[in-house]
């Protein structure tokens, strides 16, 4: 068996095209899944009923299903009935609405964690039930937040190689793209394995130095 | 929104403070308040002393309306702060409104961790009572001078010790130039050697001719700072006078049955 990367240096602008769509869809997808996900984690905590029922029967629904799934719903199924999104917003929102169920659970968690006596002492001052929760409660939730929302996030550039399916020219595609030219399989493969692993390192260390930053806020 | 004139007055029993007027609050089959009546003068310090369960605490948070009350009237220099009619946004705005006369100290300090001391004590006065940040800090920085903390202006509440936190808690009340300061047990969760400094603190509010009602258990302190003794048990006030009467010449048999238990722990 002999390894020969020259094709993927050879085709390297094309891998870094797919690092960029990686990188857009992930960027777009998280700041989606984490406002969307504290929206919902405060309108099912606080909302009115109306709001709030439909809201928990999304995160389970979402949450119990598999993103493929969803994608290929969001992007065929819609299709279908004459609902026609790109394939690049189809997996910004597909990606972003998925995430966004599981961040909403940790926000709703966090939100809960904080203790009462934050909102007694808040409201004690003067502030009302809505500044109490900006000024007060939702901050201190962030912060607890932080560590699971960076582990949600790691995933989730990770899964932005399921886009493929949908014809996303991401990182994945476009190594099939280019194995398709090449039949170097294997070394594409390990080549983008590597720039995965590199992206999330960086996210990782760069996740850590901000949790540091933050130390003793919580 | 910064009102001019001098806000405590030097002049004791020129009026009402805190009128309270056959209170009663149950927690489902459990009747903590059975009708409590207590008046507070401006500038008068009234403590409240009873054993665990007797009521005190849930009367004091019934006045900031932390607990909502059954039955009963709780009044605030001429303001009713609890309003069985008012509903929603209306009563929210009103308790609001309320609120902001009333400074609350708790056992807990429940101080804000995410924010620095002088964060924790300002930013009620610029949000809501629309103080300009420079104004604010410069006038926030003073309270913290009184509380002997402004070297600590920029430290996050993790790390100070459990005095300074109550002396930020108490600040942090002030800064809303209160009509009234609630104290709830302020130094019952704090080790012996801390308790001193915050009951300094109280004190220097009481020579201030601050409106005090200060739930304690600790007897020397109630006796040295207060002009009035409530004793509380199972809901009712059982005893209340002079601390100099209260705690000599107590005439109930449940007061002297407490203080002798009292005495024999200190």
């Amino acid at each position: 068996m002999n390894f020969d990367f020259t094709p993927v240096w050879e085709n390297i602008p094309t891998l870094i095209s797919g690092t960029g769509y990686t990188l857009f869809i992930a960027l777009f997808a998280a700041i989606l899944s984490l406002v969307g996900g504290l929206v919902v984690a405060l309108t099912t905590l606080y909302g009115k009923k109306i709001f709030s029922s439909p809201l928990r029967l999304f995160i389970w629904l979402f949450m119990g299903t598999p993103l493929l799934l969803q994608l290929y719903l969001l992007y065929f199924g819609l299709g279908q009935v004459g609902i026609l999104i790109p394939a690049l917003l189809t997996g910004i929102l597909g990606l972003g609405i998925h995430y966004m169920a599981y961040n909403a659970d940790i926000f709703r968690a966090t939100l809960q964690s904080i203790d009462n006596g934050q909102t007694e002492a808040a409201r004690s001052l003067g502030f009302g039930r809505m500044q109490t929760l900006w000024f007060f409660i939702v901050p201190q939730a962030i912060y607890r937040a932080l560590p699971q929302l960076g582990n949600n996030m790691i995933i989730m550039l990770k899964d932005t190689s399921v886009l493929s399916v949908i014809g996303v020219s991401e990182l994945v595609l476009n190594a099939q793209f280019e194995i398709s030219n090449t039949f170097r399989p294997f070394e594409f493969y390990i080549a983008i394995a590597v720039i995965y692993y590199i992206l999330n390192l960086m996210l990782e260390t760069s996740l850590n130095l901000f949790e540091k930053k933050l130390e003793g806020k919580r | 929104m910064m009102e001019d004139q001098p806000r405590s007055d030097t002049n004791k029993n020129s009026g009402l403070m805190l009128d309270i007027i056959n209170v009663k609050k149950s927690f489902g089959e459990l009747e903590v308040l059975k009708g409590i009546d207590l008046q507070v003068q401006r500038g008068q310090i009234v403590s409240i002393i009873g054993s665990s369960g007797s009521g005190k605490s849930t009367l004091l948070r019934s006045i900031n309306h932390l607990e909502t009350i059954d039955s009963g009237e709780i009044w605030l220099d001429g303001m009713r702060v609890n309003q069985p009619d008012m509903k929603g946004l209306a009563f929210e705005r009103h308790i609001n409104s309320v609120r902001q006369n009333m400074g609350m100290v708790f056992q807990q300090f429940n101080l804000f961790p995410h924010l620095t001391t002088l964060d924790n004590v300002r930013l009620a006065p610029i949000k809501i009572k629309g103080m300009a940040k420079p104004e604010a800090t410069e006038y926030c920085m003073e309270l913290l001078e009184k509380v002997g903390l402004a070297d600590k202006a920029d430290t996050f509440p993790a790390h100070l010790s459990g005095g300074q936190k109550q002396r930020v808690a108490i600040a942090r009340a002030l800064a809303m130039q209160p009509k009234v300061m609630l104290f709830d047990e302020a130094t019952s969760a704090l080790d012996p050697e801390l308790v001193e400094e915050v009951n300094q603190v109280m004190k220097q509010l009481a020579h201030e001719h601050m409106t005090m009602l200060i739930v304690t258990h600790e007897m020397n302190f109630a006796n040295e700072v207060s002009d009035h003794v409530l004793f509380m048990d199972q809901g009712v006030v059982c005893e209340q006078g002079p601390p100099s009467q209260l705690f000599t010449n107590p005439k109930e048999e449940r007061t002297k049955s407490f203080l002798k238990k009292h005495l024999e722990q200190q």
